[in-house]
């Protein structure tokens, strides 16, 4: 239902909403929604609420179904949903809590080039990016793989790119899970989606996906900042792209093939898209062996549409990556299910934590965080829409204790496609981006129309709701300079 | 009646709502809906042929996985439609045949990147106003 929510919720807090769990039949736990009052309005009005109802009868789920602020309607899980289950209790994994696009995810990289300098010559940079990012439908990458090769990128995430020269030690490390998660399972990946990413690693693909030329343009914690390597002024490049048609593919297999799954466990589920097995299921673990290749092959491909947006600075520039100082600040997913360990009522539980929609955020001192980060925190990367502003945040103890280390992931549509294509009728959206200094580049007729900045709420209430709930921290603001899209 | 297939808003996304005599014209309906959400119709001519057929266990997994199926013509294939027959079709198993040439950078358009035929608020079947009619959300 993208229809209104018409059930129970109640106010907790000034940034929480509670569905409890006597609002529908067969929850298991609350809903808890994080909302400020600017915002409530728009989510219950885009029926993500009902959708956190329904996650919450979920076999296993622990603690409550959570929504992030910038929520909206999906397919199953809303986007914004954070949902853990216990493992050895039964608890279930859901490809309808990762969705079609897994492992979609931003990766940032910082530089030394000042923006002011460039700025003259802004749109002959884009067209350079441009012109090495394959970007769009139907358009392949600069690889193209046997069988053999794409199996070991699927069972080695990004590592397996370091012998081609394509990725650095460095790059990994500062990648969510180090760009592989361990116990992807290419055999669980039928021939169909190991076709569709023969050519397909190195695409950005269409719809939201972007590379985006960028401008450090506020820095909340200079401290953080300095760590990360960002500083006011300075131009940083953002990469927002996931598994392509390999994933999607991954995912309708598993939803097809898990469509009995519910029946022969006994589960009551009130939307087919929300099919699941027990993780300790053999389909349960087929589905996590394969979500799994399909997150390794999208911090593949992230990783060298990274290598091709070095490629074109270097060229543009005529100076080397090192010249230039363009490293990685990190790279985080944000539609994934991952195996984490979190304190539940006291304990410490192993848990299937989906993040559909949502990001990362460990608090400092996590071991997972690679040594670089380790006392600041996870940096968290929130892309906005084209006209506006990204964030850089970082993790919280607070993320830990209640949102199983995770926050929001962007700014969330409020339009939907053909709405925004309808008001841009008449209207030439790059040249309203130009007037704005931001130059913008589409390979498809709609591309720019559909992603225009009104399609979107405004990131900065996201952001403000997630920081006064104590979810995240805020380090920076990038401010767009030039983009390209599918 | 005929066939008809028209776009409807879907929050993100975009819909399909068929409409036809025969279940055969609808899923010609849906299909050539779907074809037009990824690329220009215009300039797209029959030079060529493909055969796509296949079963499932029940009609909306039938739809779903047939679409699915031009889907990957298009966008794995960089087949592009022109029109799309059914030969035969019933609740378990479709026959079709399309016609349309290789994708020419030069003399077509994509329009987008579709990332999945949905099962939600899937409908498909026989109207009980007459004919057949499908809803299918799509990911984009």
């Amino acid at each position: 239902m993208s229809d209104k929510y018409a059930g129970r919720i109640e106010r907790l807090d000034r940034t929480r909403w509670r569905i409890p769990r006597e609002a529908q039949p067969g929850m298991q736990v609350d809903g808890v929604i994080y909302a400020t009052e600017r915002l409530i309005d728009d989510v219950i009005a885009g029926g993500g609420p009902s959708q956190v109802a329904n996650v919450a009868t979920l076999p296993g789920i622990v603690g409550a179904s959570l929504a992030m602020p910038d929520i909206h309607w999906g397919y199953g899980f809303c986007i914004g949903g954070v949902a853990a289950t216990d493992v050895e209790a039964g608890g279930v994994v859901s490809p309808g809590g990762v969705g079609y696009d897994i492992n979609c995810g931003v990766r940032l990289l910082r530089s030394d080039i000042i923006a002011d300098e460039i700025r003259p010559r802004i749109a002959e940079l884009v067209d350079a990016l441009y012109h090495e990012i394959p970007t769009g439908v139907g358009v392949g990458g600069p690889l193209r793989l046997s069988r053999k090769e794409l199996r070991q990128l699927l069972a080695r995430g990004a590592s397996a790119l370091l012998s081609r020269g394509l990725a650095e030690a460095e790059d990994l490390e500062r990648t969510e899970s180090g760009g592989c998660l361990e116990g992807a399972d290419p055999d669980a990946v039928s021939d169909t989606a190991l076709s569709r990413g023969n050519d397909q690693c190195g695409t950005l693909g269409s719809g939201n996906h972007f590379a985006e030329i960028q401008v450090v343009d506020e820095v909340f914690d200079e401290a953080a900042a300095a760590v990360m390597g960002l500083a006011r002024g300075q131009v940083a490049v953002m990469i927002h792209s996931g598994s392509r048609g390999l994933g999607h593919q991954v995912c309708q297999d598993h939803l097809r093939a898990l469509q009995s799954a519910p029946r022969r466990y006994g589960y009551q589920l009130p939307d087919r898209q929300l099919v699941c097995a027990p993780v300790q299921s053999e389909e349960g673990q087929r589905y996590l062996g394969a979500m799994q290749a399909a997150a390794n092959f999208a911090w593949c491909n992230r990783q060298v549409l990274a290598t091709l947006a070095r490629r074109a600075l270097e060229k543009f520039f005529g100076e080397s990556s090192g010249a230039l100082g363009l490293r990685q600040v990190y790279d985080v997913a944000h539609n994934i299910a991952k195996l984490e360990t979190h304190e539940v009522e006291g304990g410490r539980r192993r848990l299937c934590v989906h993040r559909k929609g949502a990001t990362r955020a460990f608090a400092p001192g996590h071991p997972d965080l690679p040594e670089v980060y380790r006392e600041l925190g996870q940096p968290v990367l929130i892309p906005g829409d084209m006209g506006r502003a990204s964030y850089v945040l970082v993790g919280t103890e607070q993320a830990m204790a209640q949102s199983f280390g995770s926050t929001c992931h962007g700014a969330g549509r409020v339009l939907s496609r053909k709405a925004a294509v309808k008001r841009a009728k008449g209207r030439r959206i790059a040249d309203e981006l130009a007037r704005k200094g931001i130059i913008a580049r589409a390979r498809s007729r709609d591309g720019l129309a559909e992603e225009q900045p009104e399609a979107y709420k405004d990131v900065e209430d996201v952001i403000e709701c997630v920081v006064d709930s104590g979810l995240s921290r805020k380090v920076a603001r990038l401010r767009p300079m030039g983009v390209i899209k599918g | 009646m005929g066939k008809r297939c028209e776009t409807f808003d879907h929050t993100a996304d975009v819909g399909l709502d068929a409409r036809a005599d025969t279940l055969e014209e609808l899923l010609e309906a849906l299909a050539q809906g779907l074809a037009g959400v990824i690329h220009d119709p215009a300039g797209v001519q029959g030079r060529e042929t493909r055969g796509l057929r296949l079963e499932a266990d029940d009609l909306e997994t039938l739809t779903v996985d047939f679409l699915w199926g031009v889907k990957d013509l298009i966008e794995a294939d960089l087949f592009l439609v022109r029109e799309v027959r059914v030969l035969r079709a019933d609740e378990g198993e479709v026959a079709a045949e399309v016609s349309g040439e290789p994708y020419d950078e030069a003399r077509h358009t994509f329009v987008g990147e579709v990332k999945a035929v949905t099962y939600h608020q899937l409908e498909v079947g026989q109207d009980p106003e007459g004919g057949w009619r499908a809803r299918v959300i799509l990911d984009l």
